[in-house]
């Protein structure tokens, strides 16, 4: 899969919702643990050597699951393949509860599934779609369906 | 082998999985980075797919694997010249330095303007602040409901604040489900297609109707009580009117537990 590394490097650039230097652990059998930069941009965990301007990698937060792990350290695994994990270790287990929380909400489809529900509710209360007035009611991307598919 | 590592096998499963595409079709495309250049310069057709803020590329329609990925943060979509006569192109351009912007061209005009329409209200921003303004305007409709129940009553200690919204949020983790309670977004899904709205004054009716059909008092007086009491149940009313509009409109008890998703 071919994509432009420079435009990745660009977004990793862009403010982040969180970032912290964690330890991390690929998975990998046999790595071990690094002390990585770690910077949450929207849909995705960028992680940089700490000495250095451009990430090692990138990890799009699509299909994932957040999973703590003791002691006080976190994991993403993705949904073709449970097992296979991203550990992170923290300085604290309130550190780790609040990237726990950032990372469980950081997906695009989070975002949708949030819109969507908060549509429906203000349609209830006051029988007016809510995105009519942006004139993007129409647009697939805000669709009920779309859970359905 | 690449400077910068991705979870490309993740994303190559995310590109192919159920979850909705909010845009898809033939473009023909030239010289993105990385693609050799056609001879003739006629361009390549692929398959494109928007799925969130990434737009894919496949070889055919039934592709099993993605082609190329485009991460559409910090770029705009302008219409463009294409090099050879009769296409509708536009253009993906970033902000960033040194990256070519991506051209590329739909089979008709109003393909044209289809994709640019996608494209442009792709970002993950962009989606956040549809979400950010949804939020406040459900706060808006809550109060005003909240407002007009109890106008009767003494007014409220205006050091009580409302409470923050994070409790609306819908209580799924990234394409997963937490568990399988009843929770909102579950009852939201089975709702089948988009039910009719309410009018306000439904709510008027009920409201009082509910009270007298013995669900009890607010368990505060609403004169000790700060707005955020007060809040919570009638935002627990909503939620248990919302719930017998739901058995009545299904005509039986809605199943509770979520349905397994791929």
């Amino acid at each position: 899969m071919r994509y432009n590394e420079k435009e990745l490097q660009a977004l990793s650039r862009q403010p982040a919702e969180m970032a912290a230097e964690l330890g991390m652990r690929g998975p990998k059998k046999g790595s071990v643990v690094k002390r990585r930069l770690v910077k949450l941009v929207v849909n995705f965990l960028f992680y940089f050597r700490t000495d250095e301007a451009e990430p090692v990698g990138a990890l799009l937060l699509e299909h994932c699951r957040v999973t703590q792990e003791e002691p006080s350290g976190f994991s993403i695994s993705f949904l073709e393949d449970p097992e296979r994990k991203y550990h992170f270790e923290c300085c604290s287990e309130e550190q780790c509860q609040e990237w726990m929380a950032a990372l469980r909400r950081a997906s695009y489809e989070f975002m949708r599934r949030s819109l969507i529900f908060y549509r429906n509710e203000i349609q209830k209360m006051t029988g007016k779609d809510p995105l009519e007035q942006f004139g993007i009611s129409e647009e697939a991307r805000f669709q009920l369906s779309g859970l359905k598919a | 082998m690449r400077a910068m590592k991705l979870n490309e096998r993740s994303v190559a499963h995310y590109a192919l999985s159920d979850s909705p595409a909010d845009h898809a079709g033939f473009l023909r495309t030239w010289g993105g980075a990385g693609t050799p250049p056609t001879p003739s310069g006629t361009g390549r057709r692929c398959w494109f797919v928007l799925k969130g803020n990434l737009l894919f590329s496949f070889e055919s329609r039934e592709g099993r694997a993605p082609l190329s990925l485009v991460v559409l943060e910090g770029c705009t979509v302008e219409l463009a010249e294409a090099p050879v006569p009769e296409e509708f192109a536009f253009a993906i351009r970033f902000d960033a330095p040194g990256v070519r912007p991506h051209l590329l061209a739909a089979d008709g005009p109003a393909a044209q303007e289809a994709w640019v329409k996608a494209l442009s209200r792709a970002s993950f921003g962009y989606m956040r602040l549809v979400v950010r303004e949804l939020e406040s305007q459900l706060r808006d409709a809550r109060h005003s409901l909240d407002l007009h129940r109890h106008s009767s009553w003494k007014a409220i200690p205006s050091r009580c604040k409302p409470q923050a919204s994070d409790h609306w949020s819908p209580d799924l983790e990234n394409g997963y489900s937490l568990s399988r309670d009843c929770s909102p977004m579950a009852l939201v899904e089975e709702g089948g297609s988009r039910p009719a709205g309410r009018g306000l004054a439904e709510w008027e009716l009920q409201g009082p109707a509910s009270l007298l059909l013995g669900r009890g008092q607010s368990p505060v007086s609403p004169e000790t009580s700060c707005f955020s009491t007060l809040h919570d149940w009638y935002g627990q009313e909503i939620m248990e009117l919302r719930r017998v509009w739901l058995q009545s409109a299904q005509g039986s008890q809605p199943e509770c537990e979520e349905r397994d998703r791929p």
